[in-house]
């Protein structure tokens, strides 16, 4: 192993140099720009859930004193070209291509379609605008289920589809399904339905946009996940190149997978700006965050299970539908992950999937942390009801099925490799930590008083990036970054990562000053700005590795090339020559050393000719290494009121392994707040549609997310076992919690009604959905 | 309308439009863009800053509401380029990530702590219960909050 030259970053918790601007106002967020001239931007949208636009009559809103503009669909369609998403566009999504407008033409497709947009001095004046625009619909049948949309009968969304199939079904099989099937002693069925809910970051997404007429140019703030995928977007839709597009992109309040390129807003409030030649600025507020931003995981799952008597989960056949909303996003693309996950760390010898997509008048699905998440949710629910069904143990069933480590490692039915899973641990652990006998004791006797305490276990392993594909061909993608060392001294990251929480500022500065030798204030991590940053995307909790990685050798190489130049300049052997501190010295003899700064000013000055390399800057790139899983277990405790139906988490555990920690507390941040977005989305948050279309939760009195008073202390333990790569062992944690906590809370929810005999095969369970439950199982109540 | 108001301690005036949230004014008219607004309804407390010596939502006050009165934001908490007590805490104990709901946890969490210097872990969850971090899972804020609390013990010599 190559280890980093020396830990003394790499591995701390190191307090993070985000946070000074962070914690006094300094922070520069997208609404926080203010450009000479700008004007403020506002969407009059549908109030219906589908209907034909018969009129859009502005006259009114134009008139008002303070609008300087407000364009219909048909405006922006004439001053703008059809183009892709612009995410869709790079993962090279394939099937149906509904035909749309940025902004209603002929119809609307859900409520909160934006109709026009409106321009005017402030905010407020533009909001007023939007009241005064006039918008003539005719009703049509609103499509509020997969179900419906699948009868071919529904009204078409899209009239270019004819139907409302966003992804035709398909049917793959892996191992010998019916084989299988046939020898199984068991068959169990269940229909499991996970419901809709969404990211919302605190930030909603917003830009400015100001496009420079003389010079042809636009740039954008944005608030993204990529300013390179934000600027594709928008150069796609206005029919520029992308050399034309600067996206900028300073702090970013949250995402969670929804600000990946540019929203249909995004890129007309650009076609806009370039209409008037002036800065525009939108930001959504939360009514328009909630109700059309975007939302995510409504699916619903048949699944047929074979199991041998003592407990081997044999095969899967499943049949996955999946509500992708209104307009094309990651919907369309999530079920084949699902199938490629479902497996998880379990040895299956055959796994049947289908799926199909339905288009519905409903928010577009977006990524949401974890986006394929429900594969787990199925699965270790389905764990928990069979272990039920034959007297087991959650932990034993779950410790009889998982994948041996071996070497070669066990692969997926569905393909990948379980290198390095430490399912089987953190199961072992998680079960001492939580005392099981104890716990089962005092279940025991809280019961006889009327307390009904339940613990739940789900295991989950997360491609982050994952394993190395088999092959010499095989690759994780590349990641690219820019380094130099400043004349001051300071090493200088330039990287696409795009943190928006994840602290990358941080830890990739960690470790680059413990690879190249400075301290770590010396380092200076330059992010958000498309025209000086490599490509780049931060998602799929793939940066610890892809980002950690090519930090780790890019500084190595910038290392090697300064001490090359400083050999020249010091008359020594680069061989003997060490940088630690930030100064460069002759190995054992303290008195030669010189700050890095001196050699870059010496490399500045312009003196040397072309056989001496002064240019102290490299380019590297990383293909990941070994890659490697992510993964762990999680455990519940969780008191409910079978009076109230009030659940609460009294304890929650997670035993985790994401390999080498970079920063043990960013890690653990990113794991308890994954966890208590799963505590919100079973105990609390539905994206809810009334039978007619109209959105039932736009505000945060109607959608609910958990506060400090519903998320319990959430203890971590690290797993550090198995290192595939020579020295980046560093995996992603950003999706874990998500992924694995709502069927921790289910089974543990389950697990307390136990006396109850109720059966749980849905996600969202909120106080009056636990008294239906309760009362459907013992009608007697 | 014309107001007259103090800001971190110094005089300002201005003329908002009577709709105009404190938040905007504070956003907009004096550049403050470190007060951040969430939901505008109320619920997030984002917006939180502290007004005459009470924590309250600058979405849900007009500008105008608020003139001659003191009003002490994100800004105001660090003197000279130096973190206050809670603002060093909050770093060391790595309460935030993405930023955006900091201004108003750390002004909630300042009002709080100033009228309960003894709290507990159960009574800080609830003083903060109204405000909404989305990506923490609050242990991290609640630490820090614990840490300033404890630190401001020491240095005023109580136990």
């Amino acid at each position: 192993m190559t280890a980093i030259a020396a830990e003394r970053y790499t591995g701390a918790s190191i307090k993070r140099s985000e946070d000074p601007r962070i914690l006094t106002g300094a922070g520069r967020y997208v609404d926080d720009i203010k450009l000479p001239g700008m004007l403020h931007a506002a969407f009059a949208r549908s109030p219906l859930a589908h209907a034909r636009v018969l009129s859009v009559d502005v006259s009114a809103a134009r008139a008002l004193p303070g609008v300087v503009a407000v364009l219909t669909g048909a405006d922006l369609d004439a001053m703008t070209v059809p183009a892709p998403d612009p995410l869709l566009a790079l993962l090279g999504g394939a099937g149906p291509t509904p035909e749309f407008t940025l902004l209603a033409t002929d119809k609307v497709r859900l409520v909160g379609d934006p109709v026009a947009i409106v321009v005017a001095e402030s905010r407020y004046l533009a909001e007023d605008g939007c009241d005064l625009v006039e918008v003539e619909y005719d009703d049509l049948p609103p499509v509020m289920s997969a179900a419906f949309a699948l009868d071919p009968n529904s009204p078409p969304l899209f009239a270019n589809l004819g139907n409302n199939i966003a992804r035709p079904h398909s049917r793959h099989e892996f191992g010998d399904v019916s084989g299988t099937f046939a020898s199984a002693d068991r068959i169990m069925d269940f229909h499991i339905d996970v419901h809709r809910h969404q990211n919302v970051p605190m930030e909603g997404r917003g830009c400015v946009a100001s496009y420079d007429v003389d010079l042809g140019l636009m740039t954008v703030y944005a608030a993204t996940q990529s300013v390179h995928i934000t600027r594709n977007g928008i150069a796609a839709r206005l029919g520029i190149d992308a050399d034309k597009v600067r996206v900028l992109a300073g702090d970013i309040g949250g995402s969670f997978g929804l600000k990946i390129g540019a929203s249909r807003e995004e890129q007309a409030v650009a076609a806009v700006s370039r209409h008037l030649g002036r800065p525009v600025k939108w930001v959504e507020d939360r009514g328009e965050n909630l109700t059309v931003s975007g939302q995510a995981r409504e699916e619903s799952f048949d699944v047929r299970a074979a199991i041998s008597g003592d407990g081997d989960l044999l095969g899967l056949d499943v049949k996955m539908v999946i509500d992708t909303g209104a307009y094309p996003g990651m919907g369309t693309m999530v079920p084949s992950i699902v199938e490629a996950m479902l497996p998880g760390p379990y040895q299956l010898a055959a796994l049947g999937f289908e799926s199909t997509g339905a288009i519905t008048n409903k928010a577009t699905y977006v990524a949401y942390r974890g986006p394929w998440a429900s594969e787990t949710f199925i699965r270790e629910r389905i764990l928990d009801v069979i272990a039920k069904e034959l007297g087991l143990d959650p932990v034993e069933i779950r410790l009889r099925n998982v994948a041996q480590r071996t070497d070669p490692p066990a692969s997926m039915i569905t393909g990948r490799p379980l290198a390095g899973v430490t399912t089987k641990e953190s199961l072992e652990r998680v079960a001492q930590l939580a005392d099981y006998p104890a716990f089962r004791r005092r279940q025991a006797e809280a019961r006889e008083q009327g307390r009904y305490l339940g613990i739940g276990v789900a295991t989950f392993i997360e491609a982050a990036p994952g394993p190395r594909p088999p092959g010499p061909d095989g690759t994780l993608g590349m990641e690219s970054m820019r380094l130099r060392l400043e004349e001051d001294g300071s090493v200088a990251l330039f990287t696409g990562q795009m943190p928006h929480g994840q602290s990358h500022q941080t830890t990739l500065a960690q470790i680059a000053a413990d690879e190249f030798g400075v301290p770590f204030e010396q380092v200076r991590v330059v992010v958000g700005d498309s025209d000086v940053v490599p490509f780049g995307l931060t998602g799929g909790s793939r940066s610890a590795t892809m980002a950690g990685g090519v930090a780790l050798h890019g500084a190595r190489q910038l290392k090697a090339k300064v001490l090359d130049f400083a050999a020249y300049v010091m008359e020594a052997s680069a061989r003997d020559l060490v940088i630690t501190d930030g100064d460069v010295w002759v190995r054992g003899d303290p008195a030669t050393a010189i700050p890095v700064s001196e050699i870059a000013q010496r490399a500045a000055s312009g003196q040397f000719g072309a056989d001496v390399d002064a240019d102290l800057e490299v380019e590297a790139t990383f293909d990941g290494g070994q890659g490697g899983w992510s993964g762990g277990t999680h455990c519940a405790i969780v008191d409910v009121d079978v009076e109230t139906g009030i659940v609460k988490v009294v304890r929650y555990i997670a035993v985790e392994d994401c390999g080498a920690l970079i920063n043990p507390a960013v890690v653990e941040g990113q794991i308890r707040g994954g966890v208590a977005q799963g505590i919100g989305a079973v105990l609390l948050e539905r994206s809810a549609y009334a039978e007619d279309g109209n959105f039932q939760s736009a505000t945060f009195m109607d959608y609910l997310m958990p506060t400090a008073c519903d998320v319990p202390r959430i203890e971590i333990e690290h797993l550090q076992t198995v290192p595939l790569d020579d020295d980046v062992n560093f995996r992603g944690v950003g999706e874990g919690g998500m992924i694995v906590a709502p069927p921790t809370v289910v089974n543990a929810i389950e697990d307390a009604l136990t006396p109850f005999g109720v059966r749980i095969y849905e996600q969202h369970l909120p106080p009056g959905r636990i008294l239906e439950l309760i009362a459907a199982a013992d009608p007697g109540r | 309308m014309d107001i007259t108001l103090k800001v971190n301690g110094t005089a300002c005036t201005g003329s908002p439009e009577a709709r105009k949230t404190l938040a905007d004014f504070l956003r907009d008219d004096l550049n403050l863009t470190g007060t951040h607004v969430g939901c505008e309804h109320g619920v997030c407390g984002a917006c939180t800053v502290i007004l005459d010596g009470r924590a309250v939502r600058s979405c849900l006050m007009l500008a105008v509401q608020a003139a001659g009165s003191e009003v002490t934001t994100i800004e105001g908490l660090a003197v000279d380029g130096e973190l206050g007590p809670l603002q060093q805490a909050m770093w060391d104990a790595h309460s935030f990530q993405c930023g955006f709901c900091t201004p108003g946890f750390v002004m909630q969490a300042t009002a709080f702590l100033g009228d309960h210097p003894d709290a507990d872990e159960q009574q800080i969850r609830e003083a903060l219960s109204g405000n909404i971090c989305r990506c923490t899972g609050y242990q991290s804020i609640i630490e820090g909050v614990l840490l300033a609390a404890e630190r401001n013990r020491a240095r005023s010599g109580r136990p």
